[in-house]
Order: structure tokens, then C-alpha cells, then sequence
């Protein structure tokens, strides 16, 4: 009881004035930019062709998703391109829990999520605190100080570093969890946190965020080898002007896109993360970095950087980037690059698989691409 | 001035590097906003990794590009963050004057710098959040010197909203820095101009020392 009071304590802080948001929430940059009159919205055949789509989908998952399972064991092919096309925003939320496995998570552990949030403690409390404020700040959900979308937020990354106190809370979770945040509930929330870190359906991501971030390493090792393999030219730029890519790719593992990148990209990309697995990071870093090679290659390192972690508007549209992304095959190097890395750091056999999370009735979805 | 090629092509005559650590929240980023830009933003987001901003000062008459590093203050991105220690020429320890942790980990911080930097690293203590209410300050400013003392280190209370000494603290480890490398170079036999090749702090270090000059 004691530790629900001291989350009723936060006072509101004062309600921001209105201000111009975009279609997802986020306060507008750049105020003097014409605003976007009704007429100007979306164009007609645009909202017509949003609505088939949903109306499939709605068909597709059922009521609450009773169908969905069964839709997915039949054709996981349609699901699969469905997803690569974009889930409508309405369904997002819905069908994120679905294709992550955390709905089976939650349904399997009433309660738990309410006795983390209000008898537990955390020795990660004031870390988590002081970050709040720090995590979207220009979304209008979590701009409030103290107010439902903060609140919701240390909730959810508090449950979870008490329900894993070997990770605990780790800067970067806070992007994630925001992300889920404005699309499910708190508890729905946390339990797909869990289902991502535990690895329900995919790898356990854990390792992105356990001492000493061995998955980080990991992901990074592999994405190094890979931009040589791929973009050789930009492979010796990079190793001439000793880039190295903790510079600028680490918040992609870490958050999955959520940390910096343009919304929208961060939702498609999510949509294809969640359905398939990490190999959607780095075909979308790979494909970023092919999008703009022929400026990179050329810039000195200080613009390097600079560049790597400033990427262009036109090369963050999801509709252009993403099928590049899809068009670059990384699956099998992947796992051999994964081995490779293993074996040079001296690490024991993987023991990925059987640390997976028994979602009894989650679909394990074809990964490869 | 001197006209080789690689002379001419520089635009600035010693290039330093520097590097931001220190307990999370106490305002890294933000110093290194108010130097780089000149701006203050209450909604800043978290430093996840490594992040660096350039700033061209001027120094007796010479141009000294200052590349700084920014890091994520959380003890868990140390292994990434560590790797950056060894190309810095000096470092800033940034504690947050109403925050008593963060005061009491620098110890922590100057082991971090003895494990992994360079022996001759130029370091200075910065006690930041010096505009707060006196109500809320927790290290009072004769502890704060009394620990650079201890380490035989500069130190400066800052604030990165109010602009208070953000300068000062900057130009200062800068100025050392110089004076340091102009030394060496006058010292050194060797008097051929070296290429000032724009290297960077994260990979291994050792060639970054000689990139520092350019007499």
C-alpha cells in the first residue's frame, strides 16, 4: 500500500497550452508550416482505399482477434505481406499483441501485472524517474509532467524492473515502452515487453539490455560485417575514417527506430519487427545506408557521423525504404555472422532457443525473408 | 601561413577532443547544447550511446576545433561508452550540485578515466544546475573544490540553462589542452608539419594524439 500512495503523491504539473499536433500526436517542429486544413487532410481515394484495407483486416483478425490464429496457421504468407504493407493505425495496437504473443502472456497471468505496479519496489525507481520527462517529450500523451502518459509510462518500466531484476530498467526501454504506450493499455503494455525480452515468439532480446549489453555488441559485430559485405565501398570509407558503428547504431538496436526516427517509419518498421524478427533492423540500417551511399562515401568523418545519425526526409519514407529494405537478403549471414562473433569471443553455444518464453499458443512465424 | 596542401585545407590549426561523463540527469547534453548552439531545452531526450557536437573557438590567435563527446551517464552503457576514453585529450566529470549521488559517484568516474583514458588526459570538475534555489543544493560549492583540489584538477560551477561559466569551463580545459600539446610539439625534435587529419575519439586511440597538432 505504501508504494501506491507514493505514486499518488506526484502532483500534476501545469496543462500545456494547445498547441498544433501531427496526425500521431506529436507536437508540430515547425509552427510557421501552412497548417493542414480539412480539405487538405487526405485526399478522398486515399481514405476509401484506408477503409478496404481495414475492412480486410477486420476479417482477417476476427472479433478481439478470435480469428486470428487460425487466419495465420492457414496463410502466413498474406499475413506476412499485410504486415510488410502496413497495419492500419486503428488495428495496430490489437494486432501488435497478437503477432508478439503477449496477449497470450497477459491472458495466462491475471493479476500479475497489478501487484508489480503497486506492492512491488524497485531499486531502479529514481533512475526511471529522471528519465520520464526525457522520453518523447513533444508527444502531447507524455508532454504533461506527472500527468497520464508519464504515470502510465514509470509504471510500466517500474513492473517490469521488478518482474526482471537482472535487467531492471535500462535507458532506451523507456522508448519502447513509450512506443507501446500510445497504442495498448499499461498492463498490455508491460506484457508485451515481456513477451519481447523473453522471447515469446522471436530471440529474446534481453541481451540488448543485461550487463555489459552483449546483444548490442553482438548486433553491432554483425551489422559492421554486413555494411563490407553489402556496400563494400562504403565499408572501407567507414574503415578508413574509423567509423566505428557504436557511433551511430547502437539506439537502433536498442530502441528499434523508436529513438529517433520519424514516426511513421518507426510504426512500419515495428509492424515488420514484431511479425518477423530483428533481421528487419538491420535491413532497414542497410537500406538507409544504400539509400544515401553516394553521399556518405564522400563526407569526412565528423559529417560522417553527423549524417549517419541525421538521415535525410526523403530516405525515412516507409513506402520507399521499406521494400529496399525488403529487397536486402541478410537471414542466412545473419546466423553465421552470429557464429562467427561467438566463436571469437570465446561464448558458449547459443542457448537462445531454449530460453524462449513457452507461449503455448503463439504462432512462431517465418522469418525468413 | 604556411601553405602545404593538407595546411591549407584545414580549418582550424589544433583540433582537441573531448569528452562529457558523469551520472545520468546531470545535464551533459545540455552543457554541450549551450556550448555548441548557444540554446536551452527543458525536453530533451536521454542520451542513448555516444553522441558529439563541434565547436571552433578561438585561442590566442589560433583556431582550435573542439569535437565533443557526449555520453549516456547510466552505468549499463559503460562497455560502449568506455571504448571513447582513449581518444579523448580531456574529459569533463559533470556532477549536479542538488544531486549528492552524483557528487559522491565522481570518484567512480575518475577510476573509469585511470582504467581506460590516456595518462596525460586534461581533466576539470563541473559542478552543473548551479542556478537551482539554494534550497535544493545538496553539494555545497567549497566541497566541489575541495575535491578538485584533491585531484589537482580545475573546477567550475556551471548552468546550462542560465549560461553560467558554460564558457569558462570549456575554454579552460581547452587552453590547458593546448599549452599541453604545444609543449610536446617543442619538444619534439621532429618539426614536420603533420597531417591534421580529422580522426575520431571512439577508435583506438593511439594515432589521435599526433592529429592534435599542427605548429
Amino acid at each position: 500500500m505504501e508504494k501506491k500512495r507514493a505514486s499518488d503523491e506526484f502532483e500534476l504539473g501545469p496543462v500545456p497550452p494547445l498547441r498544433p499536433v501531427d496526425r500521431f500526436g506529436f507536437l508540430k517542429q515547425d509552427l510557421t508550416a501552412p497548417l493542414e486544413g480539412p480539405t487538405k487532410t487526405r485526399p478522398i481515394d486515399e481514405l476509401e482505399r484506408e477503409e478496404k484495407k481495414i475492412r480486410k483486416w477486420r476479417k482477417m483478425i476476427g472479433v478481439g482477434g478470435s480469428d486470428w490464429k487460425h487466419y495465420v496457421r492457414r496463410k502466413p504468407h498474406v499475413v506476412k505481406r499485410r504486415i510488410r504493407k502496413g497495419i492500419p493505425d486503428c488495428l495496430r495496437g490489437l494486432v501488435w499483441q497478437l503477432i508478439s504473443g503477449s496477449r497470450d502472456l497477459l491472458l495466462m497471468n491475471p493479476g500479475v501485472y497489478e501487484q508489480l505496479v503497486i506492492y512491488e519496489t524497485s531499486a531502479s525507481e529514481l533512475d526511471i524517474i529522471r528519465d520520464i520527462s526525457r522520453t518523447f517529450p513533444s508527444h502531447v500523451f507524455f508532454q504533461q509532467r506527472h500527468g497520464p502518459g508519464q504515470r502510465s509510462l514509470y509504471n510500466v518500466l517500474k513492473a517490469y524492473s521488478v518482474y526482471d531484476r537482472e535487467v531492471g530498467y535500462v535507458q532506451g526501454m523507456g522508448f519502447v515502452a513509450g512506443l507501446l504506450l500510445l497504442y495498448m493499455s499499461e498492463e498490455d503494455a508491460f506484457w508485451l515487453l515481456v513477451a519481447l525480452l523473453k522471447g515469446a515468439v522471436h530471440a529474446p532480446m534481453e541481451g540488448l539490455y543485461l550487463v555489459g549489453l552483449p546483444l548490442v555488441q553482438q548486433y553491432l559485430f554483425q551489422l559492421e560485417q554486413l555494411v563490407k559485405e553489402h556496400l563494400p565501398k562504403m565499408g572501407q570509407h567507414f574503415s578508413e575514417e574509423m567509423i566505428n558503428p557504436s557511433m551511430y547504431a547502437s539506439q537502433w538496436f536498442i530502441t528499434v527506430f523508436s529513438y529517433s526516427f520519424p514516426f511513421p517509419l518507426a510504426l512500419r518498421i515495428w509492424d515488420v519487427f514484431l511479425y518477423e524478427g530483428v533481421q528487419i533492423v538491420f535491413q532497414v540500417g542497410l537500406a538507409l545506408l544504400r539509400f544515401c551511399h553516394e553521399d556518405l562515401v564522400k563526407l569526412p568523418f565528423e559529417k560522417l557521423v553527423h549524417a549517419l545519425r541525421n538521415f535525410p526526409e526523403d530516405a525515412m519514407n516507409p513506402d520507399t525504404l521499406l521494400p529496399l529494405a525488403f529487397s536486402i537478403k541478410v537471414s542466412k549471414r545473419l546466423e553465421e555472422l552470429k557464429e562467427e562473433y561467438r566463436k571469437r569471443n570465446g561464448l558458449p553455444e547459443s542457448v537462445l532457443h531454449n530460453k524462449q518464453l513457452h507461449s503455448s499458443n503463439s504462432e512462431p512465424c517465418s522469418a525468413s525473408s | 601561413m604556411a601553405a602545404t596542401p593538407a595546411r591549407a585545407r584545414a580549418d582550424y590549426d589544433y583540433l582537441i577532443k573531448l569528452l562529457l561523463i558523469g551520472d545520468s540527469g546531470v545535464g551533459k547534453s545540455c552543457l554541450l547544447l549551450r556550448f555548441s548552439d548557444g540554446s536551452f531545452t527543458t525536453s530533451f531526450i536521454t542520451t542513448i550511446g555516444i553522441d558529439f557536437k563541434i565547436r571552433t573557438i578561438e585561442l590566442d590567435g589560433k583556431r582550435i576545433k573542439l569535437q565533443i563527446w557526449d555520453t549516456a551517464g547510466q552505468e549499463r552503457f559503460r562497455t560502449i561508452t568506455t571504448a571513447y576514453y582513449r581518444g579523448a585529450m580531456g574529459i569533463l566529470l559533470v556532477y549536479d550540485v542538488t544531486d549528492e549521488s552524483s557528487f559522491n559517484n565522481i570518484k567512480n568516474w575518475i577510476r573509469n578515466i585511470e582504467q581506460h583514458a590516456s595518462d596525460n588526459v586534461n581533466k576539470i570538475l563541473v559542478g552543473n544546475k548551479a542556478d537551482m534555489d539554494e534550497s535544493k543544493r545538496a553539494v555545497p560549492t567549497s566541497k566541489g573544490q575541495a575535491l578538485a583540489d584533491e585531484y589537482g584538477i580545475k573546477f567550475f560551477e556551471t548552468s546550462a540553462k542560465t549560461n553560467l561559466n558554460v564558457e569558462q569551463v570549456f575554454f579552460s580545459i581547452a587552453r590547458d589542452i593546448k599549452q599541453r600539446l604545444a609543449e610536446t610539439d617543442t619538444k619534439a625534435e621532429d618539426k614536420t608539419i603533420k597531417i591534421n587529419k580529422p580522426d575520431q575519439a571512439g577508435a583506438e586511440g593511439e594515432a589521435s594524439q599526433k592529429s592534435a597538432c599542427c605548429g
